[in-house]
């Protein structure tokens, strides 16, 4: 077998925006893995939206060939990461198929919130890290101060850190041959029973699901006999190969490789993603540690806009779960928008995400509600659940007291925003913890916020109070008893489910009021006068009136008029079908996310 | 029933609420406009020999704008060219600004039993704001002229610094010169007109303040003796306009001139709009229809709801059972239901509550698409 000693399986960490993709890029180009004249700027992110928003969402393997030069031909294997807060799990899951982790820190910027937790994330897998200061070609960049950045911040050595520029391809000879010297080779074990830590997985309409795999000990090729360590049910191997970056055949993958195994599993649900693949006719007896599963953070119901289209959102669901294991899901109804979902994400962002690829990648319409977070309710038998849908919330007679999740947020900002970000994190009803100054230009702040306060605009408002000078992380640190109560909205007279949220009793009033205000707004006047309500248990705290609509008709209609009015006409009814209907009040689909701009002004 | 509508394209000047198909600066094409307008009729004569028409309407523009004698001749081609009954109702349309005595009665002399008068306002400078050529002494002169005659007179509210007040004014203006017909129109601030910069400005009244005028109006007219048969007319009894009311019955119609529409057998049909091009075609014996649609089933049943629903009267549940050979009350149960409050039924009648007529959009698009 091949020696696997001059193999490298590493990945590229870092804050977001501080050039990962284009580092990825540019190595892919040096190793001769694509031409110049094939390069679009970020190959690895290949989806629209990636592009689009020049982020990376989902973790994408190639695969390199690198002459060194002591003379050896070594093959790299790089999993790109995505780099937002939310994004933790999808990193975490690409750490564990690696030897090695590329730190890459922005020369001008340092050490950032994300960069930490990524860092940390590393060291938890036990990976090596090489520190690459990047974008030394920015006037603004001050490598020597960034460098000690690296020593005090983080722990780490970066005294022979690569000082490149992806952008320009300065230095990045310099980060190849130190991806040589740094990491360890994979440790293999070929005649052991098959091991294979299944990092991620997509689903191909001709393949079935493709699994992407580390092999950490044994072998596996096309016609062996496969299961997973949590699931009875066993496949024949259909193909194997390697990331370059395209799938691309290789008969048999053994101990050390990354690489991607088919075979032919239709049903997405039975091989999940952290599971170990073994060899159903030799089962290796334990399976490789798992990493921690996916933890929801934030919750939002989704519904199709056309209610008949329930089995597409269905569909579209579970493909993008196969693509995106930390998509959870629930089938859920409301009185107000009929059936749909409620999922879990791991932040607003992946939220967003996750909206944005149902409606482009499935040409689905869909209405999704306020987004909410998980909070445990105690009930005065002593019983505790978790609730992260308002309606489900019990009634308040039987609630003894509530929590709601806490995370430790990490800022880390220039002094001069000090300020600003001190009174968003008291109207968060953040608890100050200790600021530090890590040198006479940054500083970082920590504070205990509830993670209901933070799910809406936290990260907008941190952008723009600091000019987008202020970096942000944070992480669930547990649950913290509050007085939270339940927040209705009435439709002439009609609680509306869908619009129901769960809100700290003292910005109750003031949520109440701007909600009604809103929904004034976005409600279409109607036959009959409608009272906009907010209430909390039986008592009204709020009330504004959509009044009567008292002109709705077509100017004179004769002869010619006919055709063009019907069609008026016609655009109407499409309007009125586009509305959810809540009591007998028509109410427009986004008025469902309307309840998120409350925080916006 | 069956009418006949010739459109005059012509104007003096151009109102600034106006998207009408209509040219100011092209009178002098007067002439072979009206020869066209002649020949086209000859065109479809054939065609149309079983129809019997009981109006003929003749609108723009303004058709009193050009001289009398080609209204004469354009009335006596529709007579040699189609059965237009002895009793037909034909109308002109006028502008108080190109009127004379010896117009009328040559419009007497040659048949014409009905006038429509735009009087708009009785507030000369509302009339100047909206680019009218006339003022209130001029719609009076008319107005005598016309006396002991039958005649509309067409009175707009919505109207930029227009009060109740003013429109009380119009109203009885309208009404005590004698007009036993008066259509009332909200401003409509089509995109491309100059009214329309007054309409993004907010310096028009808002929906409201025009639903408190339309209010205003009902309640005027009907004390003064006028009764709303469709949403923007009313008449003393009898005095309806046969020609508007087939419109809203569905009925058939032939349309001559630019831009004019027809709804023969099902099939509409549009002219075009461009003055040039209708010369083209008609002059190489061609129709000058741009647009055709065969109007289906569905289609029909469709408009047939729609524009009844437009008229006090409303639906004739009988009319509706032959037409489509279906129960109306069955057949739009869940329609009915869903609008319950707003709507009523009489023995033969369904229709929409006089207090919500000037809300019924939202009504009628219940009734679309078999009440889906």
């Amino acid at each position: 077998m091949a020696n696997k000693s001059n193999i490298r399986n590493f990945c590229i960490i870092a804050h977001i925006d501080h050039g990962k993709s284009t580092l990825a890029d540019r190595l892919m180009e040096r190793t001769g893995q694509v031409s110049e004249r094939d390069m679009e700027a970020q190959l690895l992110d290949s989806m629209d939206i990636e592009r689009e928003r020049g982020i990376t969402i989902k973790l994408t393997p190639v695969r390199m060939f690198y002459k060194a030069k002591d003379g050896v031909e070594y093959e790299f294997n790089l999993i790109d990461t995505p780099g937002h807060v939310d994004f933790t799990y999808e990193v975490s899951r690409s750490l564990a198929a690696c030897e090695g982790a590329i730190l890459i820190v922005d020369a001008s910027q340092g050490v950032e919130a994300q960069t930490l937790a990524n860092v940390y994330l590393a060291l938890e897998n036990n990976l090596e890290i090489l520190p690459v200061i990047n974008k030394i070609d920015l006037p603004s960049a001050r490598p020597d101060e960034v460098k000690k950045e690296i020593e005090d911040v983080i722990g780490l050595d970066a005294s022979n850190a690569p000082l490149i520029s992806a952008k320009e391809g300065i230095g990045v000879d310099d980060v190849l041959e130190a991806i040589v010297t740094a990491f360890p080779a994979p440790e293999c074990n070929e005649n052991v029973p098959l091991k294979a830590l299944i990092f991620d997985s997509y689903y191909d309409n001709y393949k079935g699901v493709i699994l992407f795999v580390r092999i950490k000990d044994g072998k596996i090729k096309a016609g062996d006999k496969i299961k997973t360590f949590r699931s009875d049910k066993v496949y024949e191997v259909v193909e194997t190969g390697v990331f370059a970056p395209d799938l691309s055949p290789k008969n048999g993958l053994s101990a050390g490789d990354v690489g991607y195994v088919a075979a032919s599993i239709k049903s997405i649900q039975d091989v999940a993603v952290g599971d170990t693949l073994i060899n159903a006719e030799y089962p290796a007896a334990e399976p490789l540690p798992g990493y921690k599963r996916v933890q929801s953070v934030v919750f939002c119901g989704i519904y199709p806009l056309d209610g008949s289209k329930f089995n597409d959102l269905k569909d579209a669901i579970l493909k993008l779960q196969l693509n995106d294991a930390s998509l959870l899901f629930e089938p859920d109804s409301s009185v107000a928008l009929g059936f749909g979902f409620r999922c879990g994400f791991l932040g607003l962002l992946h939220m967003e995400i996750i909206q944005e690829r149902i409606e482009r990648e499935f040409g689905l319409e869909i209405i999704t509600t306020a987004p909410s977070v998980s909070y445990k309710v105690i009930k005065t038998d002593g019983e505790e659940l978790f609730v992260d849908n308002p309606s489900h919330l019990p009634p308040v007679s039987e609630i003894e007291h509530m929590e709601e999740p806490i995370v430790k947020a990490d800022i880390y900002s220039p002094p001069d925003y000090l300020g600003q970000i001190m009174d968003l994190c008291r109207e968060k009803r953040g608890v100050f913890l200790q600021m530090t100054y890590l040198d006479k230009s940054r500083v970082r702040l920590e504070y205990n916020l509830p993670l209901n306060e933070i799910i809406f605009d936290f990260f907008d408002q941190i952008k723009s109070r600091t000019r987008g000078y202020a970096s942000f992380d944070y992480e669930l640190i547990g649950y913290e008893r509050s007085k939270l109560v339940k927040l209705d909205i009435m439709l002439n007279g009609d609680v509306c489910d869908a619009l129901s949220m769960i809100v700290h009793e003292d910005s109750a009033y003031t949520r109440g009021r701007t909600l009604c205000e809103n929904l004034k707004e976005a409600i279409p006047r109607q036959l009959f006068e409608v009272p906009v309500q907010a209430a909390i248990g039986g008592k009204i705290i709020a009330r504004e009136t959509v009044k009567a609509v008292r002109k709705d008709v077509l100017a004179k209609c004769y002869g010619g008029d006919i055709t063009r009015k019907k069609k008026l006409l016609e655009k109407q009814k499409e309007g009125k079908k586009r509305m959810r209907r809540v009591g007998n009040v028509d109410v427009p689909s986004e008025v469902f996310m309307q309840i998120l701009k409350t925080n916006k002004d | 029933m069956a009418g006949i509508y010739v459109h005059i394209p012509f104007c003096k000047s151009k109102c600034s609420y106006c998207d009408f198909t209509s040219f100011p600066d092209k009178l002098c094409y007067a002439e072979s406009y009206m020869a066209c307008v002649y020949r086209e009729m000859a065109m479809r004569s054939a065609e149309l020999k079983d129809y019997v028409f009981q109006t003929l309407y003749i609108g723009g523009g303004t058709p009193s704008v050009i001289d009398e004698n080609y209204i004469a001749m354009l009335i006596a081609a529709a007579k040699k060219y189609f059965n237009l009954t002895a009793d037909a109702e034909i109308t002109i349309e006028m502008n108080p600004g190109t009127v004379s005595a010896k117009k009328i009665q040559t419009y007497l002399k040659c048949g014409v039993n009905r006038f429509s008068v735009g009087l708009q306002t009785a507030v000369d400078s509302q009339l100047a704001d909206l680019g009218r050529i006339h003022n209130l002494k001029d719609y009076l002169n008319c107005a005598k002229l016309l006396k002991g005659r039958n005649f509309s007179a067409d009175v707009m509210f919505g109207l930029k610094n227009q009060t109740i007040a003013d429109l009380e004014k119009s109203i009885e203006t309208a009404a005590y010169s004698g007009a036993n017909h008066i259509s009332t129109y909200a401003l409509t601030p089509e995109d491309g007109t100059p009214i329309y910069t007054e309409y993004l400005n907010g310096e028009l009244p808002d929906g409201d303040e025009v639903a408190d005028m339309y209010a205003f109006i009902v309640k005027k007219l009907r004390s003064l003796g006028y009764e709303r048969y469709e949403v923007s007319n009313f008449a003393k009894r009898g005095k309806e306009s046969r020609h508007n009311l087939n419109y809203w019955k569905r009925g058939e119609y032939i349309g001559f001139g630019v831009s004019a529409s027809s709804c023969i057998n099902n099939v509409r049909m549009t002219n075009t709009f461009d003055l040039d091009e209708y010369f083209k075609c008609i002059l190489s014996n061609h129709f000058a229809v741009v647009n055709r649609e065969e109007i289906d089933k569905a289609g029909q049943e469709e408009e047939f709801i729609m524009l009844a629903l437009r008229t006090a009267a409303g639906i004739n549940l009988e009319d509706y059972a032959s037409l489509f050979g279906a129960d109306f009350t069955q057949k739009y149960a869940k329609a009915i239901q869903k609008t319950r409050e707003y709507v009523e039924f009489s023995p033969k009648t369904f229709k929409i509550k006089d207090e919500y007529l000037f809300v019924q959009n939202s009504i009628i698009i219940e009734y679309l698409n078999a009440g889906a």
